[in-house]
């Protein structure tokens, strides 16, 4: 497990996860977490109540929008979409993480040579 | 199909076990539905690598992670909700109250309007209990329009006022009319005093129909 990404890391961009994977296709909830898995090489797991939060901040938000999938077999599920406005903040999320990133690796990794 | 069923038992008595005593609201409802298909496919993935039905469902328990926070949005919603049934279904109380009593008053006007017309009187005298319908045609007027249905939100408290002080002048005209026709026998002091009241109340009408208002319907 001490390989595994510490949460505090990342949980501040659980948002921009979500509308980075919602952005490429519809998906719900199960198969998100599965995505998010993968994607991190199995270094990172969202947990189901983190997500469904996420989901919930994000409809409000009206950043991304909910429709019932019509399966018959075993109940129905709930898939997300994007919304424009998703798009528009997924944009500006990404820009500030750019952003970030590199304030931080100054920050972090520089100053050492003198 | 029979272990299917059962895990769904197992799945069902867990999340109503997690969400008790959260006032019910849609979203529960939704929220419920949602992290059970959740649940039912995790464990059948983790049966897939060969756990038992038992096992699997115990580990995608285990792993959902903290629910309190969705449990504190949920309890806020459902707070929410019972305070807008109480509300509703007292104002449907008042408002069908009214509905009742405006009905009778106005069959007690009409009746004892036509009980005096057979009774030997001048027919001024008549007239007189037809008041009775200008006020019960009111409180009808007031009592639908803050009546909430399915299809319907209610109207607001002063506009529905407004509504039915123009219903209740247009009502007190005609019964100005014949009163003031029959006492005097004049067909143009009829229709004079008719017309003052009438104007009036055609007149706040005509600006409640024209001044811009949000649509009722649901």
């Amino acid at each position: 497990m001490s390989n595994k990404i510490s949460n505090d890391l990342i949980r501040g961009h659980t948002d921009t996860i979500v509308l980075n994977i919602l952005q490429q296709h519809d998906s719900y909830g199960y198969q998100m977490y599965k995505t998010i898995l993968e994607l991190s090489e199995g270094q990172y797991e969202l947990k189901e109540a983190t997500l469904y939060t996420a989901f919930r901040r994000l409809e409000k938000e009206g950043y991304i929008a909910s429709y019932w999938g019509d399966e018959t077999q075993g109940g129905r599920r709930k898939y997300y979409r994007i919304t424009a406005e998703g798009e528009e903040r997924f944009k500006q999320n990404k820009k500030d993480w750019e952003f970030a990133k590199e304030i931080l690796n100054k920050l972090i990794e520089g100053g050492g040579g003198e | 199909m029979k272990s299917h069923s059962n895990l769904d038992k197992k799945i069902n008595t867990y999340l109503n076990k997690e969400f008790t005593g959260i006032g019910e609201s849609q979203q529960l409802y939704e929220l419920k539905e949602e992290l059970s298909i959740n649940l039912k496919e995790r464990t059948k993935d983790y049966e897939k690598k060969g756990q038992t039905e038992d096992e699997a469902f115990k580990e995608a328990v285990s792993s959902m992670g903290d629910l309190s926070g969705l449990k504190e949005d949920m309890r806020r919603l459902g707070e929410d909700q019972a305070r807008k049934e109480v509300y509703t279904s007292m104002a449907s109380r008042v408002s069908a109250a009214g509905l009742i009593v405006g009905i009778l008053v106005i069959v007690f006007g009409a009746l004892t309007t036509l009980m005096l017309s057979f009774m030997d009187l001048p027919s001024e005298a008549v007239t007189g209990p037809a008041i009775f319908i200008v006020a019960g045609g009111a409180l009808i007027t007031y009592s639908l329009l803050t009546r909430e249905t399915s299809k319907y939100y209610a109207m607001t408290k002063v506009r529905a006022l407004l509504y039915t002080l123009a219903v209740g002048t247009v009502l007190f005209s005609l019964f100005t009319a014949f009163t003031s026709g029959f006492a005097t026998g004049e067909m143009f002091i009829a229709i004079s005093s008719f017309m003052v009241f009438f104007i009036i109340g055609l007149g706040l009408w005509l600006s409640l129909l024209f001044t811009v208002r949000t649509s009722r319907r649901k």
